[in-house]
């Protein structure tokens, strides 16, 4: 039950009297981006917010995909303690790819740390399946089962009837791009409708919506971003107008001393080429595989060294710890500076791709720290790393027009600058929500 | 095809497609076998090969047994294997059963993949296979969907289901690259009713777990530890069928571990990350 009370001369909502948090994630859009479409007049919502606060870059954890990210966004921490390297991962002891989730995520989502505030979680990514919480959520990508992706399920037949969905279909770009738009659009549309569903639905404290539309965008149509001929550069402007306008309407919702956060967990640009990492490896006498002894990694035969995961994670094949494996510790350290020296030499059109190669204990603490790969590779801008096993080629290229960074996310908070400097990272996040309003 | 004008009924039509197929591909490939899990469509696709060749199957019929199945599914197989007169393979991987695999030990998917998988393409190596028919049926699972009646599968099981071979007008494409086999799905077109509707027809024998015993009925089987039963009083082909026609959740549904797999592989492939 919601009334209006007068407060301070002002008309404001009963439950104001505590303050709340709104937290706007955009996911995958670089800080350069947002800039400029705030200063083209395209976000003129968000340009209004910049002058009320503070506007910076923010590093991604790495390797820079959304997992990983938003594992650190939600729980304040490395990935070290969180345990979330990627979208893949490999099971203990043995060769089986495996698809890590919310089950696996070693520390507490902020919603599960702090069950004294009520929040909604609106498409977080990588927070499937749902766990009870004093609140509301709405998984996001990758959530295969409607039914285990919404907390309490009592708005299953809510969210069927406003045509929820989780996520756009990608499998369209594939196909037919105005389909894909379509759908972009129309899933959009369905995410705002939720969100102003829930927020009247729920007293709530704190409020999590995540946009990934402007991932699928970038990862697709990047090219239609300053190419002004480009056919789809209109509806690429379009679909951040559109996010602009919910973040004015939430902006007009709020009161004085409310928080607002806006942020994306990594950023985006243009793709020059794929650099397929198990094909170097190959070709560089670290990696063989046996076609006959299994799918995927379980390829990997006995005289393999080291090999690659997505994005541009390497494991060196440790005895003991996979089945075929044959490094031995007192080895390891030899192989990584000969890995090091391979991937520093790694050139196209006689550029350097690889931008720096990162021990793991060089950018992880915690007790997860056993299971990282041993190096993260980052990338040239404009690289992307891949790990197919089957590739008959060092580089091609693909639909994909656009490619992750990791160092160019944004974050936005309203009001007080005491607590964002330079280091910025994603896993500072959760501490900025709790100096804000607990 | 003037039956088919004359308005053929549908089980004989789909009865007819399945055995022209397995005609088919009997005489492009003689090292061929087929996949039988003693499930209603396997039971039904050999009941399909046994009228195809007059009551003699020409080939070899695979049990992959991971050790684990239902002990009525073990019962049936021997039955039926002598009634038949089958030459029955059974496949083990019996290098993962002595290492302990099993359901509890690594992921149900790990179970799967060694005590399945591996276990075929072990077998499919030894036997020298170069096609294998296999029950499988569009309307199971929504990445089958996209399935081929002749499926080119490599030498480490991809299936690459954007470069499959068209099959426009019936016309099939039959030939294997050496380094591949083909799968081959006579049943493609059937659905989980026409298979109950056929077993009902032709009083095809079916493992006793399909029909229910105080209120629960399997309405899938595979291995003991990852099926589950549903509620139901379907205790004759007549109520099976009766209650598949009203049934909204899929067949599927009391498996464990197949489906979600599968959609993440595909989102995550749709947007590169694999």
């Amino acid at each position: 039950m919601r009334f209006f009370v007068a407060w301070k001369g002002k008309l404001v909502y009963s439950q104001s009297m505590k303050n709340k948090a709104v937290l706007i994630g955009l996911d995958g859009v670089p800080y350069g981006l947002v800039d400029d479409l705030a200063n083209r007049g395209v976000m003129p919502n968000f340009q209004a917010l910049k002058k009320q606060g503070v506007f910076a870059k923010m590093a991604a954890p790495l390797p820079a995909v959304s997992s990983v990210s938003w594992s650190s966004i939600i729980t304040g921490q490395n990935p070290g303690v969180h345990g979330i390297y990627g979208f893949t991962d490999l099971a203990p002891q043995s060769y089986d790819l495996v698809f890590p989730n919310f089950n696996d995520l070693k520390a507490p989502a902020f919603w599960h740390k702090h069950p004294e505030l009520k929040q909604v979680a609106l498409n977080v990514p990588s927070t499937y399946p749902v766990k009870p919480l004093n609140g509301v959520h709405i998984s996001g990508f990758v959530s295969p089962d409607m039914e285990q992706a919404v907390f309490p399920a009592k708005y299953l037949p809510k969210l069927a009837e406003i045509k929820y969905e989780i996520d756009v279909d990608s499998e369209l770009a594939h196909q037919d791009m105005d389909s894909f738009l379509k759908n972009l659009f129309q899933v959009t549309e369905a995410r705002v409708a939720a969100f102003r569903y829930f927020w009247q639905e729920v007293d709530w404290d704190v409020f999590w919506l995540v946009f990934t539309g402007s991932d699928r965008l970038g990862h697709f149509l990047f090219n239609a971003y300053r190419n002004e001929g480009h056919k789809y550069h209109g509806d690429f402007l379009r679909y951040f107008k559109r996010v602009d306008e919910v973040i004015g309407e939430i902006a007009g919702r709020l009161n004085e001393n409310d928080s607002l956060l806006v942020f994306s967990d990594h950023g985006m640009t243009e793709a020059k080429a794929n650099v397929n990492l198990n094909y170097f490896l190959q070709e560089s006498g670290f990696l063989r595989l046996d076609k006959s002894s299994g799918e995927l990694y379980n390829q990997i035969s006995p005289q393999s060294r080291a090999f690659a995961l997505e994005p541009g994670r390497i494991y060196l094949n440790r005895k003991g710890r996979y089945p075929n494996g044959a490094v031995e510790e007192s080895q390891a350290e030899k192989i990584l500076e000969e890995l090091s020296d391979a991937f520093s030499r790694l050139d196209f059109c006689k550029q350097p791709v690889i931008e720096r190669i990162c021990p793991k204990e060089r950018i992880y603490s915690g007790a997860q720290v056993a299971n990282a790969p041993d190096l993260v590779l980052v990338e040239k801008e404009g690289f992307r790393l891949r790990a197919g096993l089957n590739k008959k080629e060092l580089f091609d290229k693909d639909i994909f027009t656009g490619t992750h960074t990791g160092d160019d996310a944004f974050l936005f908070v309203k009001g007080s600058s005491s607590f964002v400097d330079d280091s910025l990272k994603a896993e500072d996040i959760v501490a900025i929500i709790e100096k804000t309003i607990i | 095809m003037l039956l088919y004008i004359l308005g053929m009924d549908r089980l004989t039509k789909l009865e007819n497609e399945s055995i022209y197929i397995i005609r088919e591909a009997w005489s492009q490939f003689k090292k061929v076998a087929m996949l039988w899990s003693i499930g209603k469509d396997s039971t039904s696709l050999l009941w399909l090969c046994r009228k195809a060749f007059f009551g003699k199957i020409p080939f070899p019929v695979m049990h992959l047994d991971t050790t684990y199945k239902f002990p009525e599914i073990y019962e049936f197989r021997d039955k039926y294997a002598k009634e038949w007169g089958l030459n029955l393979i059974v496949a083990k991987n019996d290098e993962s059963i002595a290492a302990g695999m099993g359901p509890d030990k690594g992921t149900k998917l790990q179970c799967c993949n060694e005590l399945k998988t591996d276990n075929l393409k072990k077998a499919i190596a030894k036997h020298g296979f170069r096609a294998l028919y296999l029950a499988i049926r569009r309307d199971e699972h929504g990445i089958r969907a996209k399935e081929r009646f002749f499926s080119p599968r490599d030498d480490s099981f991809q299936w690459n289901y954007k470069d499959q071979p068209p099959e426009l007008w019936d016309q099939y494409k039959t030939k294997a690259k050496d380094e591949e086999h083909l799968r081959i799905h006579p049943m493609l077109s059937w659905r989980e009713i026409d298979i109950w509707e056929y077993i009902r027809r032709e009083n095809i024998p079916m493992v006793s777990l399909y029909f229910a015993k105080n209120g629960k009925r399997y309405r899938s089987i595979g291995c003991a530890p990852c099926c589950n039963p549903i509620d139901s009083q379907a205790d004759t082909l007549d109520k099976i069928v009766e209650e598949l026609k009203a049934s909204p959740t899929s067949e599927r549904a009391g498996r464990a571990q197949d489906k979600e797999n599968a959609y993440t592989m595909q989102k995550l492939r749709s947007l590169g990350y694999m």
